[in-house]
């Protein structure tokens, strides 16, 4: 069947987001609300294209995808699968989520062309990740994303700190990347084709060879995805990278990589009939445990604010790996949730690392004391992120688990393991993230002596911290001064976006039935469609 | 029109606890009125409550079940990867004797726990927000029938008590707030697993449970091996155990009380710990019948337990708010003692004792609550003779103490009575034990009277006044309820039979009526 060209608007509007970027960058235009207005407005309507692709209600007349192409099989190394263009729903969001909140960074050189360019390049590469039908168009789209974040992160050109996070980001992806090709060459070697779908025809050969081939693709793409023990790297980068960056790694680029999990493990058991796939399950399930306890292990001991989320992401990484490794359509649907969730929770808490940043609060744990009392709205913001973190009930967090739990437990056997490690793990998460709670709303902003990696600059301690109650507050009055002032300190912008993200992490806890209606049919085509 | 009367409740509490948030200064007035509202419709509620239902000619399967006042609407779905249509999770509510019983419990001590803070100054608007939303969340567990809404409903009261210890508490109340919340989160995800499996093996059509009531379900449940379902109703005595509090997993208890905050102590020991009773009356009991008669020596055993070693540990506290914090796990014991019989008399006893606990510890608490601001202390020895200097206090408290060590005419001894006759009736000569252990309570109570409220004053400051109107208002309306169900406590144990799991009302004989096993 013909393919329109309209099909490939929202790449194309990624596309031209980079190259107008970069061109506007050379006629001398830098100023970020020029740029990022544009990104910002280009990725809205690939954003509104997608979801027209969808059918979802009130943006249907943005369709552009024939819908009889949708879910039809593949077209040389392209497909187009409902499950695909709910991915790209997930991406744009975080693309647009982060390129929104930018707006309200401050003024560069080169920065911000390079900022917003590269940002454009990288959602390229997710988006076409999506429509991948086959390995090594699937891997070069990954390529295309690797790329642009390597030189994402190191964008801040004047900060060691990111340049090093750089370097390694870019030696791990590298490595990973050859990894997954070898892989593909081994899977090329046995069946002849890289095509995810033509394979079927072909009866199976050399299991070994398979076996390897497959086992590499676990290790390249388990960089990806920051599963342990590939996740070294992880914390490095999204410390040592610019806020908005880690926000964009965070819940942009690290889904891709499930998403390329799901492509290749889905389609290939499946297709490849490969002979002990069980061999496989059983390695993502370990995957996935090892991937969430380590996380959560190591996030419990983090002192700084960053460092802590990039470990709690790794074990989020974890509980969408459980999904995977169950492979049924609510499994699926559950890590589809769970990805969704994920974009709000950690876009919004590093978007709100960053806000507290600019306002001058430390990165470390403790450094947040009182932001409860001193920044209502956008702490009330994190808090809620942090409980849907936690999978606390009437949040995202807590239908995505949910689903993935209820999914594991139903498919009995092994899996049930699966669940009782993975609501093990997130009952011990929800220590680290209390304690956030506990720091920004039960503890008095000024510095305490107390406590032992407090600086020696905080004599300013209040003698009866456990007893006097903080004096906030005031006439009732204030209340809406004082809200105008936090949203101008940290940025109308960025603001705006923490306290989306935690609205809709609300709104569709509450109500998720159109985001579970959504990931049900799409992850159900997705294993029925096969052939 | 049918108002939907459950529905309104649940949105009242939890809608007017986030009004109360934002009330500012008005903050105390939007509680009582929140919190007296759904008093109301709880009073509503119960005139609308039939004592007698038809359950063969109802097409509802909710009434079916036994329960009343049913709504019953799809949250969402989840897409099950076996059974076709996949698993409605519905926002099922509806009520039967023992959730009444047990929301009314809620209400008034919510309004009893608003009114005693009347003049609270340290956060105001928060604090009763709080208060008002742990209640909406004990009333939601009350009435829902779905397990996920019932697990959600759970969850929601972890995370303003969490605040209320953690922000308004004592000195250690940072560590004890971070242990009671991963404490019982623990247990909640414990049960949450048990649950989901249930729903799963034994092939339900939907998250509801109001189903597993009818034959053909419990049919299903029956299927399940007798050796998962242990494994699975052992899981569900951990997770509400712990709420409950059981010996051992009792721990967190005694901190988040002697740190929370008056009303959040209140409520603590007034609501949440029956949230523990409910589940396992509601959920665990009846519907894993095999695991329940495999894990009764357990059962038995960590009641037994829990009644002896609270008691002991009661008398060796000095602190007037540990005190009542250990009784309430002997308490606590027994309601476990009474369940664990499954006996119609035993559960009618156990819900009734969680109704006396409720109204007792509530008042014991704000009995210390005023004993630690009145005189600086709650140490027993260093205070005597608060009868000559603080008669109202006194009295309070030498009230709270009679009606927890089981006096005749008021709420516990009723309670307490079925509680032993039920014992007695299924495991005879055992109810020495926890009888031997109710003399240990009277012994510490009456101890501790003789120590605080009479003898030579001692320990009371010059300026020590009497207490507050809104403390004795507060405290008043327990006493009454205390009392009046202490001289007619079948206005009680009429209600509770009328229970989904009794199917038929057990007889207008209350509780010496005549009771038959159950199923």
């Amino acid at each position: 069947m013909e393919v329109p060209i309209a099909a490939y608007l929202p790449e194309a509007l990624a596309l031209a987001g980079a190259l107008l970027t970069f061109l506007m960058d050379a006629a001398g235009v830098r100023r970020r609300s020029a740029i990022g207005g544009l990104s910002v407005v280009l990725y809205s309507l690939a954003l509104l294209s997608v979801l027209g692709d969808l059918a979802v209600f009130p943006f249907t007349a943005f369709a552009t995808i024939p819908s009889g192409l949708v879910d039809a099989g593949p077209i040389g190394p392209i497909q187009f699968t409902s499950f695909g263009i709910l991915w790209q729903v997930i991406f744009l969001s975080a693309s647009l989520l982060v390129a929104f909140a930018s707006l309200s960074e401050g003024e560069g050189e080169r920065e911000v062309p390079i900022f917003y360019g590269l940002l454009s390049l990288a959602t390229l590469g997710m988006l076409l990740v999506a429509l991948s039908a086959d390995l090594v168009f699937l891997l070069l789209s990954i390529e295309i994303t690797g790329i642009s974040t390597y030189v994402l992160v190191a964008y801040a050109r004047k900060d060691a700190r990111a340049l090093e996070a750089s370097m390694k980001f870019y030696l791990i992806g590298a490595l990973s990347t050859a990894i997954s090709f070898f892989g593909a060459s081994l899977l090329y070697g046995a069946y002849g084709t890289t095509s995810l779908s033509v394979l079927s025809k072909v009866p199976s050969a050399g299991s070994e060879m398979v076996m390897v081939g497959l086992g590499m693709l676990v290790v390249g793409l388990g960089f990806k995805v920051t599963a342990v023990p590939f996740h070294m790297w992880a914390v490095d980068v999204y410390d040592g990278a610019p806020d908005h960056v880690s926000a964009f790694l965070a819940a942009g680029s690290k889904k891709m990589g499930i998403l390329a999990f799901i492509t290749v493990f889905v389609a290939s058991v499946r297709l490849f009939q490969v002979s002990n796939a069980w061999a496989l399950y059983v390695a993502l399930g370990a995957l996935a445990v090892v991937t969430m306890t380590v996380g959560n292990v190591l996030a419990l001991q983090q002192r700084t604010m960053k460092r802590m989320l990039a470990y709690s992401s790794i074990s989020q990484a974890g509980y969408m790996l459980i999904g995977i490794a169950v492979d049924t359509p609510a499994a699926l649907a559950g890590t589809t949730i769970q990805a969704a969730a994920h974009v709000l929770m950690k876009g919004g808490a590093f978007l709100f690392v960053a806000a507290m940043a600019t306002i001058g609060v430390g990165n470390r744990i403790d450094d947040y004391r009182g932001l409860g009392h001193t920044h209502p709205a956008t702490a009330a913001s994190f808090a809620i992120l942090l409980l849907s973190l936690a999978g606390i009930p009437l949040t995202l967090g807590f239908v995505g688990k949910f689903y993935l739990f209820a999914a594991a437990v139903e498919a009995q056997g092994m899996f049930i393991f699966l669940a009782i490690a993975g609501l093990l793990n997130s009952a011990a998460s929800v220590f680290y993230y209390a304690r956030i709670l506990r720091i920004m709303y039960m503890v008095d902003p000024q510095p305490r002596s107390a406590g032992r990696w407090t600086p020696a600059v905080a004599h300013l301690a209040d003698p009866g911290a456990g007893s006097t109650p903080p004096s906030h507050g005031g006439a009732k009055s204030a209340v809406g001064g004082r809200l105008l002032a936090e949203i101008q300190s940290l940025g109308v912008a960025r603001w705006t976006a923490i306290v989306l993200c935690a609205a809709f992490t609300i709104v569709l806890g509450i109500y998720p039935t159109p985001l579970i209606d959504l990931a049900n049919n799409a992850a159900f085509h997705l294993i029925n469609n096969l052939p | 029109m049918d108002i939907p009367w459950l529905s309104l409740l649940v949105l009242v509490s939890l809608g007017g606890a986030f009004a109360t948030f934002f009330a500012g200064r008005y903050a105390r007035w939007a509680a009582l009125v929140v919190s007296l509202g759904s008093l109301v419709i709880v009073l509503a509620v119960m005139a609308l409550f039939q004592p007698s239902l038809d359950l063969q000619n109802t097409s509802n399967s909710c009434a079916a079940g036994g329960f009343q006042l049913c709504e019953v609407h799809t949250w969402f779905t989840y897409s099950s990867s076996t059974s076709a249509p996949g698993f409605s999770v519905d926002y099922a509510v509806g009520i039967d004797g023992i959730s009444l019983v047990l929301i009314l419990l809620s209400a008034v001590i919510t309004v009893a726990a608003v009114v005693y803070h009347w003049s609270e100054e340290r956060d105001p608007h928060g604090f009763f927000g709080l208060l008002l939303l742990t209640n909406a969340g004990c009333i939601g567990v009350f009435v829902s029938l779905d397990v996920l809404l019932f697990f959600v409903f759970w969850e929601i009261v972890l995370i303003p008590m969490f605040f209320l210890i953690g922000h308004w508490g004592g000195p250690r109340r940072h560590y004890a707030a971070l242990k009671f919340f991963v404490y019982t989160h623990v247990a909640s995800v414990t049960m949450f697993v048990a649950l989901l499996a249930m729903v799963f093996l034994g092939h339900w059509d939907s998250f509801d449970f109001v189903n597993t009531f009818q034959r053909q379900q419990v049919d299903n449940m029956q299927n399940i091996p007798s050796a998962v379902q242990a494994l699975l109703f052992g899981s569900l005595l951990f997770g509400f155990g712990v709420k409950l509090p059981m010996v051992p997993f009792h721990t967190w208890l005694p901190d988040a009380h002697v740190e929370a905050p008056t009303g959040g102590s209140v409520l603590l020991a007034g609501i949440l710990l029956k949230l523990g009773g409910y589940g396992l009356i509601r959920l665990a009991s009846p519907m894993l019948p095999a695991g329940r008669s495999l894990m009764l020596p357990v059962m038995l055993f960590l009641a037994f337990l829990s009644i002896v070693w609270g008691a002991y540990l009661s008398l060796a506290q000095r602190d007037l708010k540990r005190l009542v914090a250990y009784s309430s796990i002997n308490h606590m014991g027994i309601v476990l003692l009474a369940i664990a019989l499954w006996t119609q008399l035993g559960v009618m006893a156990a819900v009734l004792l969680m109704f006396a606990h409720g109204l007792v510890s509530a008042l014991l608490f704000m009995v210390s609550g005023s004993v630690h601001h009145t005189f600086g202390t709650r140490d027993i020895p260093s205070v005597g003779g608060m009868t000559a200097r603080t008669p109202v206090l006194s009295t309070m408290l030498m009230i709270g103490s009679l009606a927890s060590l089981g006096l005749p005419a008021l709420v516990s001894f009723p309670a307490e009575f079925s509680a032993f006759l039920a014992t007695w009736n299924t495991l005879g000569y055992w109810v020495l034990l926890p009888l031997m252990a109710l003399v240990v309570t009277a012994g510490f109570y009456i101890w501790m009277m003789q120590r605080m409220s009479f003898g030579p004053t001692r320990g009371i400051p010059a300026n020590a006044h009497d207490l507050p109107f809104p403390e004795v208002m507060g405290m008043s309306l327990l006493v009454g309820l205390i009392v009046l169900y202490g001289i007619l406590p079948l206005l009680i144990e009429q209600v509770i039979p009328i229970a989904a799991i009794f199917g038929v009302p057990c007889g207008a004989g209350g509780m010496w009526g005549a009771c038959p096993s159950l199923p």
